[in-house]
């Protein structure tokens, strides 16, 4: 019987998982190529560091971060690829989500600044959530991006 | 070089897979595996039950004996050496058993007697007063000796022999106690289920072993005519359904075997072989 629930509970889970998870990830999507296209006039480059900046009136540093959770289907899955190896895809779109919002919380802030281009632009990640990795806490990712923005 | 902003609508970061599909064929790939582990851990045990070296099945049942009941009684004690010496008696002359077999007296009410894997006989003294003369005892003893010749009690721990063999080599896993962490996964193993056939050769063996020994079959059957719960009292009851919970109904038991005597043209009438004076039931 306990058995029983276990199972019932872990369905749920991955339903509600499923469900909830493709949701928030198409409306993400739709949400982050709306924000793209409204922002896509100014370019961000990324030369070498100790280069000298182009002319520019002003410059200032702007930070985008970002902290993405992925549901209990993409755990369960990743999990599953654990036991055998290769691309974990389910984890794929969590990663690129997390790299694109932050990339334009980067960028809108910048051009609320008044920058025409954003210059030296630098991508971080960082992994939040229990260290063991035993798939019971918060699996969930942190993208920071970076960069100079000149006006 | 002038910047001219354009679109990408492609997104090579991101796999097309549908998250379903990939579930899907991640859980398919996955049961495949653990099926094929499953499999393989069945031929290896199969394996293991006819190959085991006969040093490796001692010192398995030796593991397995303290976790099963409570101790045995101490050997210093003539039922003891009167069993060992009626196993003995019993053993076919020309193919010896892999490894003599050691009897352990279990202070139980309960009518019963178990073979270990490992060779080691659990009688209980429940048996002990329960039966009237030593063909009947003879005849439960050969029966578990059937067993063991026939290595069921190795193959009815089944797959969770190869975890206990490797323990039992290598020392891994072992707990302080000396028991190793699979002895847990089987539970009682007094309790096994042989099949139908199992228990019928285990008949076979015994009816052989008696004839063998005593030149007749008779007596030997008397105790589970007796026990057969005709009309069960109360009380009489419990001990009873012990027994026969770990093995086939008596009657059909009993016809089976009278069958085989007379196609083997057995003997089934003789002179009974009463038990030593001291034994408990003559008190």
């Amino acid at each position: 019987m306990a058995d029983l629930i276990g199972l019932i509970v872990f369905i749920g889970l991955l339903v509600l998982g499923y469900c909830a998870g493709t949701y928030f990830e198409r409306k993400h999507y739709r949400e982050i190529q709306v924000r793209e296209r409204k922002t896509k006039h100014i370019p961000l480059i990324t030369f070498g560091a100790k280069q000298p900046l182009p002319p520019a009136a002003a410059a200032q540093l702007f930070v985008g971060s970002v902290v993405v959770s992925a549901d209990y289907f993409k755990i369960v899955t990743a999990s599953l690829r654990n036991l055998i190896g290769g691309r974990v895809v389910a984890y794929e779109s969590l990663l690129d989500r997390g790299r694109r919002e932050a990339l334009l919380r980067m960028k809108e802030q910048a051009i609320r600044w008044g920058a025409t281009q954003v210059v030296n632009v630098r991508l971080e990640t960082a992994s939040i959530g229990n260290p063991t990795g035993d798939n019971n806490g918060l699996v969930a990712i942190e993208v920071v991006a970076y960069g100079t923005g000149l006006r | 070089m002038s910047y001219t902003p354009k679109e990408i609508p492609e997104n090579v970061n991101v796999t097309a897979t549908p998250a379903l599909v990939n579930f899907g064929s991640l859980v398919i790939k996955v049961v495949i595996g653990l099926g094929l582990l499953y499999w393989s851990l069945g031929i290896a045990a199969d394996w293991l039950v006819v190959h085991m070296s006969p040093a490796t099945e001692q010192k398995l049942g030796q593991v397995l004996l303290p976790s099963q009941h409570a101790a045995p009684i101490a050997p210093p004690d003539r039922r003891l050496q009167y069993l060992q010496a009626l196993i003995r008696a019993l053993e076919p002359p020309g193919q010896p058993l892999r490894f003599p077999l050691t009897v352990n007296l279990v202070e139980a009410e309960d009518i019963n007697a178990a073979i270990l894997p490992g060779g080691q006989v659990l009688v209980t003294t429940g048996l002990l007063n329960a039966v009237e003369s030593e063909n009947e005892l003879a005849f439960v003893l050969a029966h578990e000796m059937g067993h063991f010749a026939a290595r069921d009690a190795l193959k009815g721990v089944g797959r969770t022999l190869v975890f206990l063999t490797v323990a039992v080599i290598t020392g891994i896993g072992t707990s302080e106690t000396g028991i190793p962490g699979p002895v847990n996964g089987i539970g009682n193993v007094t309790q096994l289920h042989y099949s139908r056939q199992q228990e019928t050769a285990a008949d076979r063996y015994a009816l052989a072993a008696v004839i063998r020994n005593y030149n007749h079959g008779n007596y030997s059957l008397s105790l589970f005519k007796r026990l057969q719960p005709l009309d069960p009292q109360p009380g009489q009851l419990r001990s009873i359904a012990e027994y026969f919970s770990t093995h086939p109904l008596p009657q059909s038991r009993i016809a089976a075997l009278e069958g085989l005597a007379a196609n083997e043209g057995w003997s089934m009438t003789g002179e009974v072989t009463p038990l030593p004076d001291w034994f408990p039931s003559k008190s």
